[in-house]
């Protein structure tokens, strides 16, 4: 790591730091200022009411309270939930977090295979049944909306598997635990997957059908490479960069999709939380879900910038 | 208008000299030409009908209950759809659910296009700190999923259709405003811009006399994909509870009604008919997307 990639990470950082304070901030006055509060289910009036409001400074200057969220928020710790009250914030956050995780990377896993697999057997491939189904496929794929697929994938896999065999083999579009098994989770992260796969094909498909063109790539094959040497050293490596690009877009999608489908099948996750926390005015959820959300995507950003670099060594910052 | 240089490969059966044709005449042949975009324009076509028609008549009261038997099979007589868990005619509601789609979709566009347009153009012809700030504020908007701002946007603003449309908006006008103030910048430094410029032609002449028609292409294929991007965030929206108020049926929420039967185990119909709508519309914006791209943005021209 030279001297100029340290510099540039910290700018980085400081424009994500940047960014997480004005998002808590924007979110935390609009939070605020939605009609009603936690306590609205639990018919609490009065003199009681007023006791709970000041107990959780919640009668105070939405400013001031901001400024006691940001002394917290920068030790870690983000306040109590409203609606479970006292239930500290940040370990709850931080839980649902990697359950999101769990899901997000399984969809990331399915959206990086899928694509780019599609993508370099639709360009090696161009003009043939092969490229036209891929590419169809990719269509189809990032149209169709995620909660289409699920829906689709429990008709398939959960009711009419379930009813063909007797119910031995059927999926069970319900979530246990905490955290899903593989036979869980496959499902969702396949919804969530192949709506961004769809963006990955098109894109790897493109800029392989580029490289191919090339001269080095006639080189590798007039020194004798097998096809596949060429394909995968050669002409993939280099078809790389425009992919890695859209990489960011695809990690919004992915959380967008993530947010969508925690909700269709009861996954204890942030986008579930998300919702739940919005429709109970538990204020210091919500805000802690849209920082983490935030701190997710900027550094998941940097991530794909400096793998530019070791893509692409002629990238440098 | 701007007629482009055309390439070699363009001229056609040896005539060297085309006739020159101006930007939408030249776009309309080309889209023309596009089999999948003609049959996305006919479907959207029809679409617009079934919308139109559904405004005046419906075979049944789509919020009636109790029209007709709860999960009534697709088939039944009269009831070509099927009915929902509460007897309430799915055609109907169908057919009334377009309405919502199509409203979201070209209003929010229509919005899009205008305040998108106005600060890209702005921006990228003011340059300096004004630009500084407007990166500024897209990083925030890029930091977090539009979807996620939306909603915090439309529970603030309180239910209703034309909350939907502004939360969808006010968090999707940035691709838009980047797209203007990019081809601005460019734009802003050719030699007719100069001379307007010295011909005494004053900020506003420039920006929408002459700046805005030479970047319509991209602005008119950005436009088209704005659509679908905007009716699937409004399924998301429903889909998630926060769409338009009860009664009033729209696909996201349809959809949204049809999980629990399903994940019952009961007929998956009442899922099923809005998502194929859903899907099907969202493709023909698409697919018309992708063939105004290919008619009007001569970058992308093959």
């Amino acid at each position: 790591m030279t001297r100029g990639t340290l510099v540039y990470i910290i700018q980085r950082l400081a424009i994500i730091a940047l960014t997480l304070l004005v998002v808590s901030f924007v979110v935390f006055v609009v939070v605020h200022a939605l009609p009603g509060n936690a306590f609205i289910s639990q018919r609490v009036h009065g003199r009681t009411l007023q006791l709970l409001l000041h107990e959780y400074g919640l009668d105070q200057p939405v400013l001031i309270q901001y400024w006691n969220f940001l002394k917290g928020a920068i030790h870690g710790n983000l306040g109590v939930s409203l609606y479970i009250r006292g239930e500290a914030v940040t370990p709850l956050v931080l839980r649902e977090l990697s359950v999101s995780c769990e899901l997000g990377g399984a969809a990331l896993i399915v959206t990086i295979g899928l694509g780019m697999t599609f993508g370099v057997l639709a360009a090696i491939r161009q003009n043939t049944w092969v490229d036209y189904l891929l590419t169809s496929l990719a269509v189809i794929g990032y149209t169709v909306p995620s909660f289409v697929i699920a829906g689709l994938g429990i008709m398939i896999f959960a009711d009419f598997l379930g009813s063909v065999t007797g119910g031995a083999f059927a999926y069970s579009p319900v979530w246990t635990g905490t955290y899903g098994t593989i036979g869980e989770l496959w499902l969702p992260a396949l919804s969530i997957g192949l709506y961004t796969s769809g963006q990955i094909t098109r894109i790897t498909r493109a800029s392989m059908l580029e490289v191919i063109q090339q001269d080095y790539i006639r080189t590798a094959r007039a020194k004798g490479l097998r096809e596949r040497v060429i394909t995968v050293r050669h002409a993939l490596r280099n078809a790389l960069v425009p992919v890695i690009s859209i990489l960011g877009t695809t990690i919004v999608g992915i959380l967008v999709g993530v947010l969508v489908i925690e909700n269709i099948f009861g996954i204890p996750g942030l986008g579930k939380e998300f919702v739940e926390s919005i429709l109970q005015h538990d204020y210091n959820v919500t805000v802690g879900v849209f920082t983490i959300f935030a701190l997710l995507i900027g550094l998941s950003n940097l991530a794909v910038d400096l793998i530019y670099t070791v893509v692409d060594p002629r990238i440098r910052y | 208008m701007a007629t482009t240089i055309t390439p070699w490969s363009e001229y056609e059966g040896g005539t060297l000299a085309r006739q020159q044709v101006g930007l939408w005449r030249d776009g309309l042949r080309r889209l023309r030409r596009n089999r999948l975009a003609l049959a996305a324009i006919i479907y959207l076509g029809l679409l617009a009908c079934v919308c139109l028609v559904s405004l005046f008549w419906t075979p049944y009261n789509p919020n009636l209950i109790g029209v007709c038997p709860t999960y009534a099979l697709p088939g039944t007589p009269g009831h070509p759809l099927g009915c929902d868990d509460l007897g309430r005619d799915l055609l109907s509601r169908l057919m009334v659910g377009s309405q919502v789609s199509l409203a979201v979709g070209l209003i929010t566009a229509a919005i899009v296009l205008v305040l998108g347009v106005s600060i890209g153009l702005l921006i990228g012809y003011l340059r300096g700190v004004a630009d500084a700030i407007f990166a500024l504020i897209i990083n925030v908007f890029y930091g977090v999923p539009p979807l996620m701002i939306a909603i915090v946007l439309y529970v603030l603003l309180g239910p209703g259709l034309i909350n939907i449309i502004i939360a969808i908006a006010a968090s999707t006008w940035m691709d838009m405003a980047r797209l203007v103030r990019g081809q601005t910048l460019s734009i802003r430094e050719r030699e007719y811009i100069e001379a307007a410029r010295a011909g005494g032609a004053r900020t506003g002449k420039i920006l929408f006399g002459h700046i805005f028609p030479n970047a319509l292409g991209p602005i008119i294929v950005q436009t088209t994909y704005v659509v679908p991007a905007a009716i699937l965030t409004s399924a998301f929206f429903s889909f998630l509870g926060f769409g338009v108020p009860a009664p009033q049926a729209d696909w996201g929420g349809m959809a949204s009604e049809g999980f629990s039967p399903l994940l019952a185990g009961f007929d998956p119909y009442i899922l099923l008919w809005p998502a194929i709508a859903l899907s099907v519309t969202l493709l023909a914006f698409n697919f018309f997307g992708d063939g105004l791209r290919d008619a009007f943005d001569p970058r992308q021209r093959r």
